[in-house]
């Protein structure tokens, strides 16, 4: 799957937004979008808020796990834990990115944010990196991650099954060699 | 006909309409119509871009799509001239002009149905009334036509004859009374030429009376202002107005961020309003550089003769800048002398007869390394569109300069690398700034505007056979709906 793909599942997501225009309830196939009236929140998908805004027609509020103190307790307790820790959101990643590039300014302390969110995804990936290492180490069998988001799966997910493979080639083709003989010239 | 709401009577008639807007080749026309294409954009308006560079491209992409259209916007043209006696277009077409040419044309300025003016009436405009210069041409002869009908005595005949001469010669005088008061009143009218408000800013106005308002558009108002300044379009006066006008609105946008308790992110786009010294560029380039190239500078100081440079180095000397320091990049000075470098630049000014060193002005900074003056981004701006590319038209200098004043959102902060024809990297105004790094350098030898050298002859003079710079492929662009900033 590309990181695109990704995302674009992850603009499913809902978030709330104020806008400034009214329009009546409009009926989708994914689901019924609330009426509009300005200036009361209502809960849209992401896809639509972000066009919103990019039109000028709205205010996005940041979701509730977006702000620098929860984020600092996440990040502080997923550095002690030695697993994967359950995360605010499964997209959390793709509504950041999106989020503070679209709409800073409707963000207080975006910055902070940024770096925070990027601590807990190198915090993340480094463990699954460990825990790839180990098990190609060990040459276990089966391994059981709890708590991955889509994206952190889709990063070294690839990767990790094509050296797989590969190495299974290898180790395979190692047995018939050890019978064969070489021969003298 | 000048149009008074905007909003109702220019904005909500394009909403479901196709237009072409005709764009002149100058910074300001460039900035009203990226303000307009943002308000477009946020409205899924259809719009077709034509840039034009003289009076003979502007007729002949017309000719290409009058069938096309009905509402056509012209800026930064067209409001001099008669336009429906150049253009010939028919019945239903309607005209936006949105100009700072003046002055305003007669027949623009009455014609009702096909002519609207997007300019603001408390400019100094002084058009001659209506009763002034036009006049029924039909009531004459229908009053000498009753009259002889009637009378049928050939005593009262003759009497009535009589009288009708004399009322003849009386109609007569008048009329050429009225004629020669007509061509006085009309030679006054149009003797002088002159420069009104610039159109960024009749655009920017429309987008704040509609809450559309972006830090974007204001920079673009401001923007349009400086290049009108720079350019010697408009007065001091009217400068110090006009930006006057601009600092209420900067103000006004800080202070919309400001309300939160936190400070917005440094990404984010910010501007402040300045005092700042009026040399081209010298914050990218060394001062010594910019002072030889500013217009004002040089020719104040006569540099163009050896004791014009020697006066140069005694203003150095009485500043108390090291000639070593003065002639490396500024950004590389020693700070301690940049600290009071505004205020000492400006005394010395003043003891050699430069009293206006110093101008109001805006600077604009977004990231930690991107922070320009408006007069830089009006050079930067103005040299692209004047790049004399040789496999390139005009119409590219024209979209790449468009696109440059764009880069100030987020994607500013991905330089986009596009070989010019010098092999340096130029595209953005960051690595166009760059790319001149010594305007003596012999890799830029045209891409680089002489700022002493810019002429402030506009490309639409009132002459409708003046001949316009000849570009070579003239492309048009077709934008719908679907795409997004």
């Amino acid at each position: 799957m590309d990181a695109a793909e990704v995302e674009f599942l992850a603009e499913k997501e809902l978030v709330t937004i104020i806008p400034n225009f009214s329009l009546d309830k409009i009926y989708l196939i994914g689901g019924d979008l609330g009426p509009f009236n300005p200036g009361l929140p209502v809960q849209v998908p992401l896809w639509l808020a972000i066009n919103l805004k990019q039109r000028q027609k709205c205010r996005l509020l940041p979701p509730e796990w977006m702000d620098v103190e929860k984020l600092e307790e996440i990040r502080d307790h997923e550095r002690k834990e030695e697993t994967f820790t359950p995360m605010p959101s499964l997209h959390y990643m793709e509504l950041t990115k999106l989020l503070l590039n679209h709409a800073s300014d409707n963000i207080p302390k975006a910055d902070e944010i940024r770096t925070l969110i990027k601590d807990v995804w190198d915090t993340r990936i480094a463990k699954l990196r460990v825990s790839a290492d180990s098990f190609v180490r060990q040459q276990e069998a089966h391994a059981k991650l709890d708590n991955l988001t889509l994206m952190e799966i889709n990063t070294s997910g690839a990767f990790l099954t094509q050296a797989l493979n590969h190495m299974y080639k290898l180790r395979t083709n190692l047995q018939p060699s050890d019978s064969s003989q070489s021969q003298d010239l | 006909m000048f149009v008074s709401d905007f909003r109702k009577e220019f904005y909500e008639v394009l909403q479901s309409q196709r237009v072409l807007l005709f764009v002149a080749s100058d910074v300001d026309a460039l900035c009203a119509c990226k303000i307009l294409q943002a308000l477009f954009q946020c409205d899924h308006v259809q719009y077709t871009l034509v840039p034009v560079s003289g009076w003979q491209e502007l007729e002949t992409a017309f000719l290409e799509h009058k069938e096309q259209f009905h509402y056509f916007i012209l800026i930064n043209c067209g409001a001099n001239v008669d336009l429906l006696d150049i253009l010939q277009p028919d019945e239903d077409t309607v005209f936006f002009v949105c100009d700072t040419h003046r002055p305003v044309n007669v027949v623009n300025v009455y014609n009702d149905a096909q002519i609207k003016l997007l300019i603001k009436q408390d400019d100094d405009l002084e058009v001659p009334a209506y009763d002034d210069i036009f006049r029924d041409e039909e009531e004459d002869k229908e009053h000498s036509g009753n009259e002889s009908d009637e009378g049928s005595e050939p005593s009262e005949k003759r009497a009535r004859v009589e009288e009708e001469i004399a009322e003849q010669t009386l109609k007569r005088r008048k009329r050429r009374d009225w004629e020669a008061r007509r061509r006085d009143i009309l030679f006054d009218y149009e003797q002088y030429e002159y420069h009104g408000t610039s159109s960024a800013m009749v655009m920017f106005d429309l987008a704040w009376m509609m809450s559309k308002d972006l830090s974007d558009m204001l920079w673009w108002a401001i923007v349009g202002l400086t290049d009108q300044w720079v350019q010697d379009k408009i007065t001091q006066m009217k400068y110090v107005t006009d930006v006057g006008i601009l600092q209420r609105h900067v103000s006004r946008h800080n202070h919309r961020h400001e309300d939160e308790e936190h400070a917005l992110s440094v990404d984010c786009m910010r501007i402040s309003f300045e005092y700042d010294l009026r040399l081209a560029l010298y914050q990218h380039w060394s001062l010594h550089d910019s002072l030889c190239n500013t217009c004002y500078t040089a020719a104040r100081f006569k540099l163009w003769s050896l004791h014009g440079q020697k006066r140069l180095q005694e203003f150095l000397a009485d500043v108390g800048l090291p000639l070593k320091q003065v002639k490396q990049k500024f950004q590389s000075m020693d700070v301690s002398l940049k600290e009071n470098l505004r205020e000492m630049i400006e005394e010395s000014a003043n003891k050699f007869g430069m009293k206006d060193m110093r101008i109001q002005t805006f600077s604009i900074h977004f990231g930690f390394k991107h922070k320009f003056l408006a007069s830089d981004v009006v050079f930067a701006t103005m040299s692209l569109m004047e790049s004399p590319e040789k496999d390139g038209s005009g119409t590219d200098n024209f979209i790449q300069a468009l696109d440059s004043l764009s880069r100030n959102q987020v994607s500013g902060l991905r330089p986009v690398m596009e070989p010019c024809a010098c092999h340096v990297s130029g595209g953005t105004w960051t690595s166009c700034i760059a790319a001149w790094s010594s305007p003596s350098s012999s890799c830029v030898p045209h891409s680089r505007p002489s700022p002493a050298a810019s002429a402030p002859t506009s490309s639409f003079p009132r002459g409708p056979s003046s001949t316009a710079p000849s570009w070579r492929a003239r492309q048009t662009l077709c934008c719908s709906p679907g795409q997004l900033p």
